[in-house]
């Protein structure tokens, strides 16, 4: 499950294009999804992910707060409960991150993150369970995103401008290292995104060098072809199997 | 050959009944469908005598599956209420907006 869950990041994370500017990121939008994992060739329905994104003002800044929150439906409480949370301060035109916060518990097995974001320095804090708290610094790019920020940066892109297997490079931070990724743009689809109906959307194939993924062009994600660029349909594929996450709900977009 | 397929289908049988109990929604069917084939292996293997054993094996299975797919129509995936999660996120957010504010300072 903490697989499925890092993939679920990675893949809305990862694709990111940038340098667009951030104008489809609305304020007290919901996004609710479905996640199923592939059990022995059924697609069983574990956990609620749901993202959120609402404003907050500091005394000196204002900032969108990106959350992202995972949690098993309750019939699998009992077997192994999740609750995770991870959240992105940005700025809400740049959507460049200031803070990056991520919460996990899986089943007992808990672990803390903080990334502050400091130009190109990061200073992160990290507590596993059980473990002393451990602080770092380290160099990232300038546009390098965190895993919550990069969704929302993907979906400011124009991606009708994109020709069939064209990709483009990006970079996150993820468990305190830089990770690079590329996105391609695989054509449009029409699938189903829950109370917004069948919407054609940009299909779009994410590879990353990381132990978590696998295969090519086998973890995917469809956004509605629209100004929009809501995430409708996300498929992974991982060493322990494949899952999907569906799009049930949005609102305020 | 039919002793092999009755054993079989008695074992999957049972774990038909523990996952058609546990909420382990459409993973339940696996069980079921072992069973279900097992079984009806077994009733061509037998004959009027031995085929009563079987055939309440299969009913079992049978009403099994059904139950895994109503509970699956008709039971609805909710989230339970989590007070301690709830207010993690609230304790969040009043810590980020300190980290935030300390960040500013910082970048002054």
């Amino acid at each position: 499950m903490k697989k499925i869950l890092l993939v679920f990041s990675i893949l809305l994370l990862f694709s990111s294009f940038s340098s667009e500017n951030a104008t489809t990121i609305k304020s007290g939008e919901k996004l609710v999804f479905a996640g199923s994992y592939n059990m022995s060739g059924l697609m069983t329905q574990l956990a609620q992910i749901t993202m959120t994104t609402e404003t907050v003002t500091t005394a000196k800044n204002t900032y969108l707060h990106l959350n992202c929150e995972a949690a098993t439906y309750s019939k699998w409480d009992k077997f192994f409960k999740i609750r995770d949370l991870y959240e992105s301060y940005v700025n809400p035109i740049t959507l460049q991150p200031s803070l990056y916060k991520r919460s996990i518990d899986e089943g007992g097995y808990t672990k803390k993150e903080k990334y502050v974001f400091k130009g190109s320095q990061v200073n992160s804090t990290m507590k596993r369970k059980n473990k002393p708290e451990t602080q770092r610094t380290f160099k990232v790019g300038a546009s390098t995103q965190d895993v919550v920020s990069i969704l929302y940066k993907v979906r400011t892109v124009d991606f009708s401008k994109f020709k069939i297997g064209q990709t483009k490079a990006f970079t996150i931070v993820f468990d305190e290292k830089e990770i690079p990724v590329i996105v391609k743009f695989m054509g449009n689809e029409t699938v189903s995104a829950g109370n917004l109906g069948k919407k054609e959307c940009h299909k779009i194939s994410i590879g990353a060098k990381t132990d978590a993924l696998r295969g090519k062009d086998k973890n995917l994600i469809w956004l509605t072809a629209d100004s929009k660029k809501i995430p409708a349909l996300i498929k992974f594929s991982i060493p322990v199997g494949t899952g999907q996450l569906t799009l049930t709900s949005a609102s305020g977009i | 050959m039919r002793k092999l397929c009755l054993v079989t289908a008695s074992i999957f049988t049972i774990l038909s009944v523990v996952f058609a109990f546990l909420p382990l929604g459409t993973l339940g069917i696996l069980p079921v469908v072992v069973a279900l084939l097992f079984g009806f292996l077994a009733l061509q293997k037998s004959d009027a005598a031995q085929a009563k054993f079987v055939k309440i094996l299969l009913l079992i299975s049978s009403v099994c599956l059904l139950a895994i797919v109503g509970k699956e129509l008709l039971i609805k995936d909710v989230l339970a209420k989590d007070a301690q999660f709830e207010k993690t996120k609230i304790e969040n957010k009043k810590e980020d907006k300190k980290e935030l504010e300390a960040l500013e300072q910082d970048l002054e």
